[in-house]
């Protein structure tokens, strides 16, 4: 390497040694330790202990891992592509010519930037069996065909749906995306598209959605990273529906035991981080191989 | 951002300054500025039990001039201990229940009291028999101490005497055995004419609902024999799950469903079924008393011994405690130590209120018994609750049960509580409920013993014999 | 997209109305829950306007809940014998008829009469308020919003709401310590994060050095490591530096980077023209004064986003705080407003919704007061992938 070589390695490492220490300390190390803790059996008051892979094969026969896997994956496939195409739309319809659009979008954003406590708070009240909101509406309109709201929160089949609902009311934040990709859609394919007679739905499919697809995939991928690791909403609504007992179960019937919520009540109140740690290898597999899924589908169907 | 444009040193200064401040106070003092030791008391009352428990601790601050005790109310504290712990930053003294204890021990998280004890001059055998050995053995685990009593709680046999009465049965009589209890029970229960639905029950094993597991130490068999999980295994247990499974079928599950589906779980509100009279007997603990004051103040009841149910013992009893713990880790182990020390010894000549101290104190002011052996006279006599003797002649008894130790009794006890809703709803056999219970805890525990022997807590386990 | 047709405009035009109400209607819902007395939050059909009820009750005008009304006709009678003997009761025409002995009537009582009780605080520990029938013409009532609900709460915000005993009064968690814990961790992460994220992209954008591209390939491929990977060893770092307790763990990370806002720094960094660099380099500038007085006044919009999402997240953050905090006198407002609605006992929902209001309207304010760099900022990363 010539002086001039050096001397900018020396800048570089330079400017780069905050993140150096952030990287090694905060993350590589972490990553590292938790793949070594995984095959051990280890509690943080006691050292750990070699276990081999007693911790992947308990997990695989653990009903609970399956339960909180399938429950995580249940509402990943449901809240995904519908904030989605929730946010799509919003987005469309902000996209057209029209008035009090500042308002409009102001008014669907807000909701993404309440804190997530408020924000559970607050469903679990719109959400209550008795006196909530929601059933206040339906319930008129379901005792005319002798049928009743459920119980939400409080009712295992339904628990999952109301947090899919309350995910929804939080896609303003993807809309703001989506609506600043469709104003980058250059006009002169609308033009030429309509020039050969494509109007609708034909001009959406073969104009608006290859443009913005890039910005899709990219936020499709985002959402089902976050939703795979759904914890806050979960945490606070299962207990404080469900008798408030402390024992983060995923009251009601388990329904709400999702799986970092799973993994941090392994780690932290039955003080096995070791089997934490190999859940938590699992999950990153998991998400590995979305993203390079994810990444390979859109690379065969980005077209411009 | 003009800031930025106009940073100089003095601002870097300025901000490390601030920073500095920052860290530095960012953690809370224990060790005061007054001189004196703080020691950090978490515990989990708020109501009249914090209540005399402060009062216990301003008479013990006020007795010397080295140590002075805070007391923090702390909601779901074996979770908060528990990493606290694993933190490195635990309170000095935590108030667990006595089902921790096992666990804790198992995960390295408290400090044995053992050396303490020792270097007051005492062995610990000498300190155990102040106790009645039921909280002997509470306090005690794998042979080292682990706890002191902060109130302990036995359960007795409770009957409503109005509803004796109306039944044409002796209020002063409670039923002696099974038989008696069975036959009480049908005299004791009412239905309403018209829609057959019940009103009224006598005895219902599933009231209060928080120990299903001791009906099987009741009939004489235990859940776990200190190497092995026996739900499955010990007739008795069978037995016992016979019998529940027997008086629903007696009053109909579904009646019964419809009947408790208004106190389920509730006997301490003021929706309680003993309180109410919709359950005419029911086993429940030196703590009753109070909430029937708060509750019901004109309650006509009665406490006395546990009927027979497994032959020969006719001096059954349960006991429970809350317990003092230090965490390991604890910043002023010598100072807790004191505490808990003062906090379970008592003035045994007390002539009268003032004299009370100690674990009397707060037992007085609790409204239960005492754990140790002796009484002072005062406590003895003016002591509030109307059935006093009869729980202390339930703490001495021999046959005095408590909870297995075992480091996870959490989980054992949320699958015998499930075993026994499904005997009780008759949606399994008793045999079928036992022996998925028995197949799962073996599983656990076999994982357990072998965490335990990777850590060389225990020594390398030999199989049990496959029978 | 222009609109053409009346009939489009008119489609389009409900379809906006239709959804921003679906969205605005739990914000209104929070706030009208949040100005109500406790009784009227649970009324079916809900309350949308808090109201207050008057009447007379013995001579004095008072404010009085109301219970239910009366179906049937009757009247308010005064026990002569019994176990309740001296007591007032209602007693229906059918129980008049046949009680004995006979018990004095007071007044009488008609089919849709309210029973109201008087409305008394409950601290003053009034166990038997007075209550009465009265009829529909005798209630007057009047909108109140019970603005009292706010400092209300956020007094008890440290759970104290539960108790009677007033043992906690010892150890009362104010309000503001509470709001102050959110604040030093928001404050000073918004501060490491931009100082430190703002020099490492400079090293990684505008220094040409042997090693930083792949060293950056590096740097993105950490982004995809879920926290949960990361959850136990970290933890285990932090009792090390006898961190856990404290809220350093919150905030002191922010100071090393991340590398979220590395890349968005860098790609805002790639596009500030080179020529501005080299000419300071051929006055004979170092790097750091170029980076110092050059770019970073030019940063001013990325700064100013990164600052903005950081302290959003921060604000937000739940399980950091639940993770390394146990001490309520640490509590950030996330996590004080969650144990404060597990307190035993039925739920408070004014008091709750209340609290809640006070945790989201910093939020709500920063973004009107910067809603360029919000929205601006999520463009931005949600384009840039």
């Amino acid at each position: 390497m010539s002086p001039r070589e050096r001397s900018n390695v020396f800048t570089g490492l330079g400017f780069t040694s905050l993140w150096i220490v952030g990287l090694s300390v905060f993350t590589a190390y972490p990553v590292f330790a938790s793949l070594y803790y995984s095959f051990c059996d280890y509690s943080i008051l006691k050292s750990a202990a070699w276990c081999g892979l007693d911790n992947y094969k308990e997990l695989f026969q653990d009903d609970l891992f399956w339960k909180s896997l399938s429950n995580t994956l249940f509402f990943t496939v449901l809240s995904v592509p519908l904030g989605t195409v929730v946010a799509l739309a919003l987005a469309m319809l902000l996209n057209c010519e029209v008035r009090g659009k500042p308002i409009f979008r102001v008014l669907f954003y807000l909701p993404s930037i309440v804190p997530m406590v408020a924000s559970s708070m607050l469903w679990l009240w719109i959400f209550n069996g008795e006196y909530g909101l929601l059933n206040a509406g339906l319930n008129p309109i379901l005792h005319l065909f002798g049928k009743s709201a459920p119980a939400w929160l409080t009712d295992p089949t339904w628990a999952k749906p109301a947090l899919i609902l309350m995910s929804l009311w939080g896609t303003g934040n993807a809309m703001v995306i989506y609506l600043a990709g469709l104003q980058n859609v250059p006009k002169e394919l609308y033009e030429a598209a309509e020039i050969d007679g494509a109007r609708g739905w034909r001009r959406f499919w073969h104009v608006t959605l290859p443009m913005l697809s890039p910005v899709v995939y990219f936020n499709v991928l985002m959402g089902m990273i976050a939703a795979l690791q759904i914890f806050t909403q979960a945490f606070i609504i299962s207990d404080a529906a469900n008798g408030a007992t402390g024992t983060f179960d995923g009251a009601p019937g388990r329904s709400l035991l999702f799986y970092t919520i799973y993994l941090f009540t392994t780690a932290f109140h039955d003080l096995r981080m070791g089997y934490a740690s190999a859940m938590a290898y699992v999950l990153f597999i998991i998400i590995a191989a979305l993203s390079w899924l994810a990444t390979y589908l859109s690379r065969n169907r980005m077209d411009y | 951002m003009r800031f930025l444009s106009a940073l100089t040193p003095r601002w870097f200064c300025g901000a490390l300054l601030l920073l500095t401040a920052a860290v530095s106070h960012a953690r809370a003092d224990v060790v005061g500025r007054d001189g004196k030791i703080h020691v950090t008391y978490w515990e989990k009352w708020v109501s009249f039990e914090g209540v005399a428990m402060q009062t216990v601790i301003d008479a013990f601050n006020a007795s010397q001039d080295r140590i002075v005790v805070d007391y923090f109310p702390v909601s779901q504290i074996d979770h908060k201990t528990l990493i606290a712990t694993a933190g490195g930053d635990p309170p000095d003294v935590a108030g667990l229940w006595v089902q921790n204890i096992a666990t804790f021990a198992d995960a390295e998280a408290l400090w044995p009291l053992d050396e303490f004890i020792q270097s007051d001059g005492m062995t610990t055998e000498a300190w155990l028999a102040r106790y009645y050995p039921i909280f002997a053995k509470i306090c005690s685990y794998r042979g080292h101490v682990y706890a002191g009593i902060s109130t302990p709680a036995v359960i007795a046999f409770n009957w409503n005497r109005t509803l004796f009465r109306e039944a044409g049965l002796d209020p002063d009589r409670p039923p002696r055995n099974l038989a008696e209890l069975e036959e009480f029970s049908r005299k004791l229960t009412k239905r309403n004419p018209k829609t057959g639905a019940l009103t009224q029950v006598g005895f219902l094993p599933q009231e209060p609902g928080w120990w299903p597991w001791i009906f099987a130490d009741w009939f004489g068999g235990e859940l776990f024999d200190g190497h092995a999980i026996t739900c499955g295994t010990d007739p008795h247990v069978l037995a016992m799950m016979k019998w529940v499974a027997g008086v629903s079928k007696t009053y109909g599950a579904d009646d019964l469903q419809t009947f408790a589906s208004g106190f389920s779980g509730q006997l301490l509100s003021a929706q309680s079924s003993f309180m109410n009279g919709k359950v005419a007997m029911v086993f429940a603990g030196v703590w009753m008393d109070n909430y029937i004051h708060q509750y019901k103040p004109g309650l006509d009841y009665a406490a006395g011994p546990w009927p027979e149910a497994a032959p020969g013992i006719t001096d059954f009893a349960m006991a429970e405690s809350d317990v003092l713990t230090i965490p390991r880790g604890a910043k002023n182990p010598h100072a807790a130590w004191e505490f808990i020390k003062y906090a379970n010894t008592a003035n045994l000549h007390a002539q009268s209120r003032e004299q009370l101290q100690g674990i009397e104190l707060t037992c007085f002011l609790q409204d239960k018994t005492s754990p140790l052996r002796e009484w002072s006279p005062y406590f003895t006599q003016h002591h509030p609750h109307p059935f006093i003797k009869v729980f202390r002649a339930l703490s001495a008894s021999p046959h005095a049960v408590c909870v297995p130790q075992m480091g996870i009794w959490q989980e054992y006890h949320r699958e015998f509580t499930a075993a026994f809703e499904d005997v009780r709803l008759l949606h399994k056999t008793p045999e079928q409920a036992l022996q998925y219970c028995q197949a799962r805890m073996s599983a656990s525990w076999s994982q357990y013993l072998l965490s335990l022997e990777r850590h060389h807590q225990i020594s390398p386990q030999v199989p049990a014999p496959t029978p | 997209m222009p609109l053409r047709s009346p009939a489009a405009r008119f489609i389009i035009y409900s379809l906006l109305v239709g959804a921003s109400v679906l969205f605005v209607i739990p914000f209104v819902w929070l706030l009208a829950t949040s100005v109500k007395p406790l009784e009227q939050t649970m009324t079916i059909p809900p309350t949308w306007i808090p109201r207050a009820y008057f009447t007379e009750l013995a001579g004095r005008r008072v404010e009085v809940t109301l219970d239910f009304k009366q179906t049937l006709s009757g009247a308010v009678v005064k026990l002569a014998s019994g176990e309740h003997a001296g007591e007032t009761a209602f007693f229906s025409d059918a129980q008049l008829a046949t009680a004995q002995p006979a018990p004095t009537t007071l007044y009488r009582v008609q089919p849709g009469w309210w029973h109201v009780t008087e409305k008394v605080d409950r601290r003053s520990g009034e166990q038997h308020p007075a209550w009465a029938f009265v009829p529909d013409s005798a209630v007057h009532t009047r909108i109140v919003f019970r603005w009292e609900n706010y400092p209300d709460a956020l007094s008890r915000l440290d759970g104290s709401g539960d108790d009677r005993a007033g043992i906690m009064s010892r150890h009362h968690v104010s309000f503001w310590r509470f709001l102050g814990n959110s604040l030093i961790i928001c404050v000073f992460g918004v501060c490491g994060t931009v100082i430190s994220n703002a020099i490492v992209a400079y090293g990684f954008a505008r220094v040409r050095w042997r090693g930083r591209d792949a060293f950056f390939a590096i740097t993105l491929a950490t982004m995809m490591v879920p926290f949960p990977v990361l959850m136990v060893p970290l933890y285990s770092v932090f009792k090390t530096l006898g961190w856990i307790g404290t809220l350093l763990p919150l905030w002191a990370p922010s100071f090393f980077g991340s590398a979220f806002n590395i890349f968005l720094m860098r790609q805002f960094f790639i596009g500030i023209p080179e020529e501005l660099s080299e000419a300071a380099r051929i006055d004979g500038c170092s790097e750091w004064r170029i980076f110092w007085r050059i770019i970073l006044p030019l940063s001013k919009p990325v700064l100013a986003t990164v600052a903005l999402f950081h302290f959003l997240y921060a604000w937000n953050d739940f399980m950091g705080p639940l993770l390394y905090l146990t001490r309520k006198e640490t509590f950030p407002l996330s996590l004080a407003l969650q144990s404060f609605q597990s307190q035993v006992g039925g739920v408070e929902w004014h008091h709750l919704m209340a609290a809640s209001a006070v945790t989201t309207l910093p939020v709500i304010l920063l973004f009107f007061f910067a809603q360029k760099t919000f929205i601006r900022g999520i463009a931005t990363t949600g384009s840039k992938s």
